[in-house]
C-alpha cells in the first residue's frame, strides 16, 4: 500500500528521537585512541643510532636529520619532521630497527602558524664540539645527501 | 488561573490610557500598536525558539545531541546565531537589481505578521476580530510567493532563478488544495470568522469531521512553507539554496530563519484553529488557560512538520506539480462534494 | 514563443557533486539538453609521483585515490607488484586482506548510501550511515592506526597482525550490520518518495554498460553478473560463499539497492573469513630492497566502485618505471554525459550520486 514506506521511515526516526545518542562531548571528553593510532611521533633519543633508515623510508621526505660523528658513533644532533607534509603512513616507524621512533596517541598537533607545525624531536649540540671549521659544511652536506637521495640507499 | 491575563492586561491598559484623558480613537490606535508590537515580538521570539527546536529535534533524530555549549542545554545558541548573522556583511553581488534585491528580505516577513493579526490565540485573544478572517489570512499568506520570486529574480544567479521559478509554481499550485481543504470546514461552520470557527468545534474537532481535509491541508501546508519533502525551492543538493543563494548575513536570516519559521507558525496556527479545535481544551481540562492549549497544539503540529522534514527525501519538481494537481486538488474537490452531500443528508434527517 | 536554452555550471563548488566535480549543463527550463562533465580539479599526479618513489613508498599514495575505501586501493597496487615479483603471500595475510578489504567496502558503501540519501534530500540517512561508518572505521583504526588513509598493506603481506581486541569488536559489529542495513532500507530504500525519485531514472541498458566498460555496482545494477570476486577470484575469494546482488532495470534505485545488499554479503564474507583464518606469518618472504625484474604486471581487484586495476612497469630499478591505475570511478563516469540528457536538474544529482564517484579516484 502506498504510504507504508513513509510510515516506516517515520517510525524509525521516532525511535531514534529517543534512542541512544552517539555524540561524544569532544573537548571535555576524549575517546581513548587505540594503541596503534598514528598520532604525534616520539623519538627515543637514547635508542636512536642515527642510521637514517627512517629518512630513507619516508615517501615524502618529511624527516630532516643531522648527525655528527662523535668518536666512532654517529651522534644525532637534529631531528626535525616537517609534519605539514607527513602522510602518517608509518613507513618510518616500521623501518626503525631499534624501536626508537614510535607513534603516540597524541592527536593535537595543530598550531596557529604553519611554521610552528614542524615537529622538532631532537635539537641538541654534539657533546664534544672539537671538529674543525672545514669539516662542518662537509658533514652538513653529507647529512643532506642522506636525506635527499633517499630511495637509492634503502636497505 | 491565567486564563485571562492577556485580556485583563488589555482592559487595564485601555483603562489606564483613558484615565489619562486620551480620546477613544487614539486609545484604540495605541492599543492596536501595542497588539501589533506584541505580535512582532511574539513572532521573533518564537522564530528564535524554533531555530533551537529545529536543531535540537534534527539532532535527536539523527542520534546527535545538537547545540549545548551556549547557555543551559544550548538555549542561547539561536541568540549567538542571530548575533553572528547580524554582524556579517551583506554581500551585494554584481549586477543585482539592488532595490528588489534588498527589499525582498524585508518584505518577506510582512505576510506572516499581518496574518497573525486575525489569528485567535486564545479565548477573546485576537488582535482584530474580523468577520472575514479566514479569507484575509489566505489572501495575505499567498503574498509571500512574490517575495521569493523577487529574491530569485533580482539575484542575477541562475540557481536563484530556477529556485524562484520553482517557488512560484509550487506555492501557486499548492495554494489551491490548501484553500479548498479549508472550504470543507467553512461549509460546516458557515462562517469565515476564525473565533467562530473555533467555537463551532466545541463538540467535535474538525480533524475528526474532516480527516481528508486535514490531510490535504497538512500536505499543502508543508508545501506552502517550502519545507521538506517539498523543499524544492531551497533544494540544497540541487540548486544550493534557491532564491536565498546570494543572500548573506541578515538577509539570509530573514529568509531562512524568520520567514520560514513565521510561515510555519502561521500554517500550524491555522491548522490548530481549523482542525484541532483552536484554544478549546480537550477532555474538559479547562483549568489550563486557553492560550496554553493553543500553543500546545500549535507546537504539536510544528513538531510533526519537523519530524517529517528530517525523515523524508525531497520530491522532484514534476512529481510535485503532478501530485498537487492530479491528487490533492481532485481529492479536495471530492471532499467538498462529500461534505456538501453529508450536510444535505444531515439536514434532511433533521439534526 | 521563442525559448532559449541556458548554461548552468554545476560545480566544482557544489554541495552534491561529491567533491570538486564539474558538469556544464545546457538546460531547457529544468531539462538537460546537453551535459559536459569536467573532471580534473583534484588531479595530483599520483601516477607520476609514483615514479619517483620506491615500490613500498607508493602505497601511501594509493590511499589517496579512493580515500573512502583506502584498503582496497592498497590491495590492487600491492597485488600488481607481487605479481611482478612473484611473491607468495602467506595464507593469513590473504585472509586479513579479505577482512579489512570487505570492512573497507562496507565503509565505502555506507558513505555511498548515505550520500545518496543526502542527494535525494534525506539528510538523516546521511548522518545514520556516517554514524555507523565510524564504528567500521574504528575497527580499521584498531588494525592499521589510521582512520582513513590506512597504508596497511605491504608488498608480500600486511603491516601487522590483528590485535587481540579486534576479534570481539568485529564480531560485535557484524552482528549489528543487518540491523543497520534494515534501518537504511526502512528509512530510504522503502520510502515511496525515494522510489519515485530513483526508479526508472537514469537507466543504463546492460549492453551499453558493457560497451562503456562500466563496472561495480553500476554494471551489476544493469543486471550484468560480473563481480571479479566471482568471475576471476583473486586472493582467497574462491573459498567464500556469497551472492552477487543484481539489479533488474539498471536505474538509480537498482544501483543504490545493490550497495546495501553488498554490505550484507560483505558481512557474510567476513564471517567466513574469520572462521577459516589460519595461523601464520602476515608478511611473506620479501627482499629488503624491492627490486622487481624488468617487466610489467597488471592486477585487478573488485573495489567498492568497480574493477580497480593497477599496471606496473619495472625497469629493474627500485623505483617503478611507470604505474597506471584503472580507476573505476573515472571509467564509470564515461557514460555520464549521455546518461544525463533529457533528465531534470534534480535527476542530474540523483544520477551522479548513484554512480558513486570519489573525486580523489576520478582525478587521481
Amino acid at each position: 500500500m502506498f504510504g507504508q514506506g513513509l510510515l516506516k521511515g517515520l517510525e524509525i526516526t521516532w525511535g531514534r528521537l529517543f534512542g541512544k545518542k552517539h555524540t561524544v562531548n569532544y573537548p571535555y571528553k576524549r575517546i581513548e585512541m587505540f594503541p596503534r593510532f598514528h598520532g604525534r611521533f616520539q623519538l627515543d633519543v637514547d635508542k636512536c643510532i642515527a642510521c637514517g633508515l627512517c629518512v630513507n623510508a619516508c615517501p615524502n621526505k618529511v624527516i630532516e636529520m643531522e648527525r655528527e660523528k662523535v668518536g666512532k658513533k654517529q651522534f644525532l644532533t637534529k631531528y626535525v619532521m616537517r609534519i605539514e607534509y607527513c602522510l602518517f603512513c608509518g613507513l618510518c616507524v616500521e623501518s626503525c630497527n631499534r624501536d626508537a621512533l614510535r607513534f603516540t596517541n597524541v592527536i593535537d598537533m595543530n598550531q596557529y602558524r604553519r611554521k610552528w607545525v614542524r615537529l622538532t624531536l631532537v635539537d641538541r649540540p654534539a657533546p664534544e664540539a672539537e671538529e674543525t671549521p672545514e669539516e662542518a659544511p662537509a658533514k652538513a652536506a653529507k647529512a643532506e645527501a642522506a636525506a635527499g637521495k633517499a630511495p637509492d640507499k634503502e636497505g | 488561573m491565567g486564563e485571562n491575563i492577556f485580556v485583563d492586561f488589555t482592559a487595564w491598559l485601555r483603562g489606564l490610557i483613558s484615565g489619562l484623558g486620551v480620546p477613544d480613537l487614539f486609545n484604540d490606535i495605541i492599543l492596536m500598536i501595542v497588539k501589533l508590537a506584541a505580535i512582532i515580538v511574539f513572532i521573533a521570539l518564537n522564530a528564535t525558539w524554533l531555530v533551537y527546536m529545529e536543531r535540537k529535534i534534527c539532532a535527536y533524530i539523527q542520534s546527535r545531541v545538537g547545540p549545548r555549549h551556549h547557555g543551559p542545554v544550548g538555549l542561547l545558541q539561536p541568540v549567538f546565531d542571530v548575533v553572528k548573522l547580524m554582524t556579517k556583511e551583506i554581500v551585494l553581488p554584481k549586477n543585482v537589481d539592488l532595490v528588489v534585491f534588498l527589499l525582498a528580505p524585508v518584505l518577506i516577513v510582512v505576510p506572516p505578521i499581518v496574518a497573525y493579526s486575525v489569528l485567535p490565540f486564545g479565548k477573546d485573544m485576537v488582535a482584530i476580530d474580523m468577520n472575514i478572517g479566514l479569507f484575509f489570512l489566505v489572501a495575505v499568506t499567498s503574498l509571500s510567493t512574490i517575495m521569493f520570486w523577487m529574491a530569485g529574480w533580482a539575484s542575477n544567479n541562475k540557481y536563484s532563478l530556477v529556485g524562484g521559478m520553482r517557488v512560484v509554481a509550487q506555492m501557486v499550485s499548492y495554494e489551491l488544495p490548501l484553500v479548498l481543504a479549508m472550504l470543507g470546514v467553512v461549509m460546516i461552520t458557515g462562517t469565515l470568522n476564525l473565533s467562530e470557527v473555533v467555537n463551532a468545534q466545541k463538540n467535535v474537532w474538525f480533524i475528526f469531521a474532516q480527516p481528508i481535509a486535514f490531510l490535504i491541508y497538512f500536505i499543502a501546508g508543508v508545501a506552502e512553507t517550502n519545507r521538506p519533502p517539498f523543499d524544492l525551492v531551497e533544494g540544497e543538493s540541487e540548486i544550493i539554496a534557491g532564491p536565498y543563494t546570494e543572500y548573506a548575513g541578515m538577509g539570509f536570516a530573514m529568509f531562512y530563519g524568520l520567514a520560514e519559521f513565521a510561515n510555519m507558525m502561521v500554517i500550524s496556527a491555522m491548522c490548530t484553529v481549523m482542525f484541532l479545535g483552536g484554544w478549546l481544551a480537550p477532555f474538559g481540562l479547562t483549568f489550563i488557560p486557553s492560550w496554553v492549549w493553543f500553543f500546545l497544539k500549535m507546537y504539536l503540529v510544528i513538531f510533526i512538520f519537523m519530524w517529517v522534514r528530517w525523515t523524508f527525501p525531497r520530491i522532484r519538481v514534476d512529481q510535485l506539480m503532478g501530485f498537487g494537481w492530479k491528487v490533492l486538488v481532485p481529492l479536495s474537490l471530492a471532499n467538498i462534494f462529500i461534505t456538501g452531500t453529508g450536510m444535505y443528508i444531515y439536514r434532511a434527517i433533521g439534526w | 514563443m521563442k525559448t532559449q536554452t541556458y548554461y548552468l555550471n554545476l560545480g566544482p563548488q557544489h554541495p552534491s557533486t561529491h567533491g570538486v566535480f564539474r558538469i556544464i549543463l545546457e538546460l531547457d527550463g529544468e531539462v538537460v539538453v546537453k551535459a559536459t562533465p569536467v573532471p580534473g580539479y583534484l588531479h595530483r599526479g599520483i601516477e607520476k609521483l609514483a615514479e619517483a618513489r620506491t615500490y613500498t613508498q607508493v602505497i601511501p599514495y594509493t590511499d589517496r585515490m579512493d580515500y573512502l575505501a583506502a584498503m582496497l586501493m592498497n590491495w590492487g597496487y600491492v597485488e600488481a607488484v607481487e605479481k611482478l615479483m612473484g611473491i607468495e603471500v602467506p595464507e593469513r595475510a590473504e585472509y586479513i586482506r579479505v577482512i579489512v578489504g570487505e570492512l573497507s567496502r562496507i565503509a565505502s558503501h555506507m558513505i555511498a548510501t548515505g550520500a545518496y540519501g543526502a542527494d535525494i534530500g534525506a539528510l538523516t540517512a546521511f548522518t545514520y550511515t556516517f554514524r555507523d561508518r565510524e564504528y567500521v572505521i574504528d575497527l580499521l583504526e584498531m588494525v592499521s592506526g589510521s582512520r582513513m588513509t590506512f597504508s596497511y598493506f605491504r608488498i608480500g603481506g600486511v603491516a601487522a597482525d590483528f590485535p587481540e581486541e579486534f576479534y570481539p569488536a568485529v564480531k560485535k559489529l557484524l552482528d549489528q550490520i543487518p540491523a543497520m542495513c534494515d534501518e537504511y532500507d526502512g528509512l530510504i530504500t522503502g520510502n515511496e518518495i525515494f522510489q519515485a525519485r530513483t526508479k526508472f531514472v537514469g537507466i543504463i541498458p546492460p549492453e551499453v554498460a558493457v560497451d562503456y566498460s562500466l563496472s561495480g555496482p553500476v554494471l551489476r545494477g544493469s543486471g550484468v553478473n560480473y563481480d571479479l570476486r566471482k568471475v576471476r577470484p583473486y586472493s582467497v575469494y574462491d573459498r567464500f560463499d556469497f551472492e552477487v546482488p543484481l539489479g533488474k532495470n539498471g536505474d538509480c534505485w537498482d544501483r543504490f539497492r545493490i550497495r546495501i545488499e553488498e554490505m550484507r554479503q560483505s558481512k557474510r564474507i567476513i564471517e567466513q573469513a574469520l572462521e577459516q583464518m589460519p595461523e601464520g606469518p602476515v608478511l611473506g618472504k620479501v627482499p629488503k630492497v624491492i627490486k622487481p625484474p624488468v617487466g610489467d604486471a597488471y592486477a585487478e581487484i573488485e573495489s567498492s566502485k568497480g574493477v580497480y586495476g593497477c599496471y606496473v612497469v619495472s625497469d629493474g630499478s627500485p623505483k617503478p618505471y611507470r604505474v597506471h591505475f584503472r580507476r573505476p570511478s573515472f571509467i564509470n563516469l564515461g557514460y555520464l554525459g549521455k546518461l544525463l540528457e533529457g533528465w531534470k536538474i534534480a535527476d542530474v544529482i540523483a544520477i551522479l550520486g548513484s554512480i558513486d564517484i570519489v573525486l580523489g579516484e576520478v582525478d587521481c
